[in-house]
């Protein structure tokens, strides 16, 4: 099922008031009863595949048993044949062949249990992209309810101010003047570290002796008022 | 509560660009934000079980100047490209912008998302202003 479909009809059916649902409880409660469902036939198929898997593991050791088993027989046989026991031979050649046919309708039994197994997971995977599916279509609705939910408060202050006239202009113009009183206070700023970057420069210079003189105390001004005096 | 944490956490934090935050989880559950690179228009935050929303109301169908809301319309689909993060949006009434995030997006990278949704909704209604009543 298409949410968005759902959604949009019941748009266009004019549900678009802030706080109608949008979306048919209905169709959530489906979607999360699929979900739950899916989950449960999984849980089940996992427990009746642990069961097959230990029927299978079980015909495969058997199987294993009766190919030892052959092979050991035929070794016999073999023997003997060799010791001109024709007779004794015939009797582990019929062993053999009771053998094989055990075997092969223990291999007939475990290709049908894996047969199965196939299809348990076939259908677990179908379960899951069911329940993805609907998890995804879930958080659609959920979306578009927080969406609406997120929105609403705001709407109904768009509502109450009458949406008067040029509210986006003033406003966007009161954001810019305070971006733009923002960008002058830094730039006041970089001037002012700049300010006294230089007056750490100075202040080096003269430690060093070099630019301005030192601080001109009074030694200074007497010894020029005294030059005047002389002068 | 995924969005106690994220208003207290946005409330000690100031961006790269010195961008600083107000932020607020209303009684209905709501995260209000308002960064400080455009407090006119503040960011509404909720969640799903795996996304954060972050939806910015942008104004009222009714304040579009009578006959211009086809035009409106369409220089929003051409806009919505632009600003890849956010999307424009109709909710009910409201235009909206709007972004959303995997629940599991770090701390830093929602505070700089909310940074640019915040200076998106600035220039979005900057290209619309005009049509505006």
């Amino acid at each position: 099922m298409g949410v968005l479909r759902d959604m949009l009809t019941a748009l266009r059916g004019g549900a678009s008031e802030v706080g109608e649902a949008i979306v048919d409880a209905n169709a959530i409660r489906i979607l999360e009863q699929e979900i739950r469902d899916a989950e449960a036939a999984i849980g089940s198929a996992k427990q009746s595949l642990t069961r097959m898997k230990s029927s299978e593991i079980k015909l495969k050791r058997e199987m294993a048993t009766l190919d030892a088993d052959v092979a050991d027989y035929e070794q016999k046989a073999v023997a003997a044949l060799n010791a001109g026991e024709e007779a004794l031979a015939t009797e582990v050649a019929e062993r053999i062949a009771e053998l094989e046919s055990d075997r092969n309708d223990k291999g007939t039994e475990q290709a049908a249990l894996d047969a199965e197994i196939n299809k348990i997971h076939a259908m677990i995977k179908a379960r899951e992209r069911t329940i993805q599916k609907n998890k995804r279509e879930l958080d659609k609705v959920r979306t578009v309810q927080e969406l609406q939910r997120a929105t609403e408060s705001v709407s109904r202050n768009f509502a109450a101010t009458g949406s008067s006239s040029h509210r986006v202009s003033a406003a966007l113009e009161r954001v810019k003047a305070k971006q733009e009183n923002w960008q002058d206070r830094m730039q006041a700023g970089e001037w002012l570290e700049g300010e006294e970057a230089g007056d750490d420069i100075d202040a080096k210079l003269r430690a060093k002796g070099i630019g301005a003189s030192g601080s001109s105390g009074a030694n200074d001004v007497l010894a020029r008022l005294k030059a005047r005096q002389a002068g | 509560m995924i969005l106690d944490d994220l208003a207290f956490r946005l409330n000690e934090y100031s961006g790269e660009e010195g961008t600083t935050f107000d932020a607020l989880v209303t009684e209905r559950g709501i995260l209000e934000v308002v960064c400080s690179n455009n407090d006119e228009f503040p960011i509404h935050l909720t969640t799903t079980e795996t996304q954060l929303l972050s939806v910015t109301p942008l104004f009222a169908v009714a304040e579009v100047q009578p006959g211009k809301l086809d035009e409106l319309n369409r220089t929003f689909l051409q806009l919505s490209p632009a600003v890849p993060l956010s999307s424009v949006g109709l909710q009910g009434d409201t235009y909206i912008l709007f972004g959303s995030m995997a629940l599991s997006t770090r701390f830093e990278v929602v505070a700089h998302e909310l940074e640019v949704q915040a200076e998106n909704t600035i220039d979005v209604l900057e290209a619309v202003e005009h049509l505006l009543a």
